[in-house]
């Protein structure tokens, strides 16, 4: 065999060796990277493919703070909506307590009339001047026979029948007119000089005026209704 | 003779790469444009045994200057931002056909030409015997 076939046929393998080296040398490193799609894909690719996330992303995270501003600001209308609200609650309350549509409670003191024989019976004005005597003298609220005194309420006497209509209803004796407010105000208004109850007790009728720490008014039974209120 | 240094080349070339460390995935693509440099300068090689026109020198300048090429081109594309591996793929592939069919058609023609020889023996043997018969 020549000296140069031989040099030919080595360097063909060489060549050949040097070639199948590297070759495996890559297929083990694109079986490697072959795992995930992503290894796979050109340094371009996953620039092109990191870009298009980050836009997606910013996008969200827009849409992310855009909802949570909104949410902050329901938030907000919430917290104010329950205040307002809440406000307008306590109002109706108050109104309420001062319209006589609640039940009450507190001190204050309790007068029990009661004709005397004989004589002629307390009148309607006789309630009538105690309650407006009461209530100048800072009554909160007043009833009598649990009636409860509201600003519709009317003291008739009812001539043909002879009896006293408070808020319409037929009361009957004893009277028994509760009142909240400050005790020694309330009972100063109805005794001493020009006191109703003293002057109905030197009339000759019956008149208790009675203390106490824990009494309860009823609301108003009746219906407030307007037709030419408008 | 050449192909039994092609065998164990590629035998002693598979256990070596087996073993060998493996590279970053960054440089596989430039490996990868050097291998089709390096198997197309084979095949040139092989085809140029065939044709008897081998050059020592120009096959491993061939072999290492292709591939080297190639890589500085594919290099010279990512920085261009144009794919010129693309061009190089096939340049070589092409080239590799042709050196493919250069082998193809020696061994071919080859084969060809001693199945003819063996045929002709044959019908000059039958010849033979028939005219022997004939004489017969």
């Amino acid at each position: 065999m020549k000296k140069g076939k031989i040099a030919m046929t080595i360097t063909i393998g060489i060549a050949c060796f040097a070639l199948v080296t590297v070759m495996m040398m890559q297929f083990k490193v694109v079986n490697e990277t072959d795992i995930t799609a992503i290894e796979e894909m050109q340094e371009t690719e996953l620039k092109t493919e990191l870009a298009s996330w980050k836009t997606r992303y910013e996008e969200i995270d827009e849409q992310y703070q855009e909802v949570t501003q909104r949410i902050e600001e329901y938030k907000n209308d919430e917290v104010s909506n329950n205040e307002a609200s809440q406000l307008v609650q306590e109002e109706l309350e108050q109104t309420n307590t001062l319209l006589g549509l609640t039940d009450v409670y507190g001190e204050g003191i309790i007068i029990t009339l009661k004709s005397g024989k004989d004589i002629t019976p307390i009148t309607a004005d006789d309630l009538l001047i105690m309650v407006n005597a009461l209530k100048f003298a800072g009554a909160e609220a007043i009833s009598i026979n649990d009636e409860r005194i509201v600003n519709t309420t009317d003291i008739v006497y009812i001539t043909s029948g002879s009896f006293i209509k408070v808020n319409g209803q037929r009361i009957l004796e004893p009277y028994v007119i509760k009142v909240i407010g400050n005790q020694s105000h309330m009972e100063s208004a109805v005794t001493g000089t020009g006191g109703k109850v003293d002057e109905l007790l030197t009339l000759g009728h019956v008149a208790t005026i009675e203390k106490d720490n824990d009494i309860t008014i009823g609301k108003y039974n009746g219906e407030i209704e307007t037709k030419y209120i408008q | 003779m050449i192909f039994i240094a092609i065998l164990i080349g590629c035998i002693l070339g598979a256990i070596l790469g087996l073993n060998a460390p493996m590279i970053s995935y960054t440089y596989s693509s430039y490996l990868a444009i050097a291998i089709i440099a390096a198997l197309d300068s084979v095949f040139g090689g092989i085809a140029s045994v065939v044709k008897k026109n081998f050059d020592l020198k120009i096959f491993i300048s061939g072999f290492f200057g292709n591939a080297i090429l190639a890589i500085l081109l594919t290099i010279l594309g990512q920085k261009l931002n144009v794919d010129i591996y693309l061009a190089a793929i096939v340049v070589f592939v092409w080239r590799m056909f042709m050196n493919l069919g250069t082998i193809r058609r020696y061994y071919v023609e080859k084969w060809s030409d001693i199945i003819k020889e063996k045929t002709a023996k044959q019908e000059k043997k039958k010849n033979n015997e028939n005219d022997e018969k004939n004489i017969g």
